[in-house]
């Protein structure tokens, strides 16, 4: 007995997401690479569009994500001048700001993100939907990327020109290589506690709290993190704020006597490496194991426990 | 019918449109007191004892951490104990401020769009504005419970000197009576805000609370910044709050207003103020701050009332 039935004839549409004739459901499930990725290719770019125009509609993040952080950042400035401290610490001060954004971008918009999703009913629909978990979070990262990177640029350009920071770089190429696989690593981070915070329920918008000074502190967001000692390695090895932030001031003020980097940089940018495989690796295992007991016990997609 | 009054239920009681001024009193104490007992109990019991001791200190502590070892980095580990003392009591203090600024913003936005009940809390019998008070009032308390036990660690392991049998405590707890209402008027002001924005500004009470930390003379004093950022914490209720306690629990502390070439000196030809100069310029303020508070919320609940911005889910 055929199982292509009276199947309709085949659709001239080149397009993934119009009816294809199949020989049989199981064969129709059976993607394509390249449908595989245009999905998930429509997946990033569909999550990260609300986001974008979320933001561009609410103008009123100008003012408090951008200009307030900018005067935080600059409370830290004074601090060291009343201090009379050397003119390098005013730059990690404005580097640490700079950072801050994406620190915070990946712990609220991302890490705390699928439970806010499970809040609003969306939670479900990601799961049922063919798609993989990891496009929707990397969607997320890139929408939010978008705010973090004005943010960071905003404080670093302003807070360069306004306190008079000089920069000594180098090793621009290895600076470069360094953020950016510090936003990989920390991304990475974010997925996995995307997955952690929805198991552990209401106590994700705690953690959020919990994580932002102590981190800040154990990262030495605003000194090198050398000087915490052990707490200090200890930073380096498991948060990629700390070692990315400790790399790139040894190569932004290169040759100064302040910044007492932790490690050599290019072994920052090895640990970082480790780091992106390291998070990345761990949050697609955990990813799909909340996939797994989503459809398998269906309560990670019940709202209010 | 008048047993039958007396005799239903309190609610029954609570709606009368016709109670009297003492009645409506009552009804907005015992609104009050729910709103708060309910505000602690979300803030509270998500975790056990340990773990919510160790998230309500952590920012705090944290936060004195950051900033003390600063001050030892620079210092080279000699840094001057008047300015530690100073540092450490700032940023203790400045916990009761995340705490207030945040805790009525984050009642509207977690009402609104996590809880959904917004809508039916202004709907409700009580004033709006009570329930937020009262919601706002838990945070302010773990706020200060993070501050004590800030300022605490500072006495044990910082080296803060602190006499019991100095501190003046009319001064402290009229500077810290007045503190907390112009710090829950500011939060008032935030809650207006969030009132009229979208889902994602969880961040901004902080923003706000890290903007004012600049100004306040928080962690170092106002003769440092320029004159336009000096004028601006000369005007801000939180400057003189902080100068008030400051000296009420340490006597001897560094004054933050005053100083050589700050443009308190400038202006009054004194070094430094004193309490109740301080306390008075802060009453002053409170009273502006909190008139400016209770005019942005009405016309923020409003324009909610009138754009729908109650029942607003959001998400991005």
């Amino acid at each position: 007995m055929s199982t292509t039935g009276d199947a309709a004839p085949a659709a001239t549409v080149r397009n993934p997401y119009v009816y294809r004739p199949t020989r049989s459901p199981a064969d129709a499930a059976r993607w394509d690479p390249r449908r595989v990725l245009v999905t998930n290719l429509r997946t990033i770019s569909g999550r990260a569009y609300p986001r974008v125009i979320g933001t561009s509609r609410e103008k009123s993040w100008l003012f408090f994500e951008i200009m307030l952080p900018f005067l935080t950042t600059s409370a830290f400035v004074f601090v060291y001048r009343a201090l009379q401290a050397p003119p390098e610490f005013v730059g990690f001060v404005v580097l640490g700001g700079a950072m801050t954004a994406f620190w915070l971008n990946v712990m609220w918009l991302m890490a705390a993100q699928l439970y806010w999703e499970k809040d609003q009913g969306n939670l479900e629909i990601y799961f049922t939907a063919p798609m993989s978990m990891m496009s929707v979070l990397l969607g997320m990262a890139v929408g939010g990327l978008l705010m973090s990177c004005f943010r960071a640029a905003v404080v670093l350009v302003i807070g360069t020109v306004f306190y008079g920071v000089v920069f000594a770089v180098d090793q621009w190429a290895l600076l470069l290589a360094v953020f950016f696989l510090t936003l990989a690593s920390l991304y990475g981070l974010g997925m996995v506690l995307a997955t952690l915070f929805l198991l552990w329920g209401r106590e994700a918008w705690h953690m959020t709290q919990l994580l932002q000074e102590p981190v800040y502190f154990v990262s030495g967001l605003n000194f090198p993190v050398g000087r915490l000692g052990m707490l200090g390695v200890l930073a380096i090895s498991t948060i990629p704020l700390a070692v990315g932030l400790d790399a790139m001031r040894q190569l932004a003020f290169a040759g100064s006597a302040f910044t007492q980097g932790a490690l050599p940089p290019e072994v920052e940018v090895l640990v970082l490496l480790v780091m992106t495989v390291v998070f990345v690796g761990l949050a697609r295992v955990l990813l799909k194991s909340i996939e797994r007991l989503a459809r398998q016990e269906g309560r990670l997609t019940m709202r209010g426990s | 019918m008048t047993a039958l009054t007396e005799a239903g239920p309190s609610w029954t009681r609570s709606a009368d449109p016709h109670l009297g001024r003492r009645g409506e009193l009552r009804q907005a104490w015992r609104a009050f007191r729910t709103a708060a007992r309910l505000g602690w109990q979300t803030e509270a019991n998500w975790a056990d004892p340990l773990l919510f001791f160790i998230y309500s200190v952590a920012k705090p502590v944290f936060g004195a951490l950051i900033l003390v070892f600063m001050l030892e980095v620079i210092s080279g580990g000699r840094a001057d104990q008047a300015f530690r003392a100073f540092v450490v009591i700032g940023s203790a203090l400045w916990s009761f401020v995340m705490g207030g600024i945040a805790g009525l913003a984050m009642s509207v936005l977690e009402d609104r769009e996590r809880y959904r009940m917004l809508k039916y809390l202004y709907v409700s019998p009580n004033d709006l504005l009570v329930l937020l008070l009262g919601r706002g009032v838990a945070r302010v308390v773990i706020g200060g419970f993070g501050a004590v036990v800030t300022l605490a660690l500072g006495i044990i392991f910082l080296g803060v000197e602190f006499d019991v049998a100095r501190v003046d405590w009319l001064l402290l707890v009229l500077a810290m009576g007045l503190g907390l209402v112009a710090i829950l008027a500011m939060g008032l002001i935030m809650a207006s805000v969030t009132m009229q924005t979208r889902q994602d500004a969880w961040q901004y009470p902080e923003a706000v609370a890290g903007a004012l930390f600049l100004v306040v003379g928080a962690v170092f004093p106002l003769s440092v910044l320029p004159t336009i950022a000096q004028a601006a914490g000369l005007v801000t209720p939180l400057t003189w709050w902080l100068e008030a306690v400051r000296r009420a629990l340490f006597p001897d502390i560094v004054s933050a207003i005053g100083g050589p070439g700050s443009l308190f000196a400038q202006l009054t030809g004194r070094s430094v103020p004193g309490g109740g100069e301080s306390l008075l310029v802060l009453l002053a303020t409170t009273a502006v701050v909190t008139l400016a508070a209770v005019a942005t919320y009405r016309w923020s609940e409003r324009r909610a009332k009138e754009r729908g911005l109650f029942d607003l889910i959001t998400g991005s």
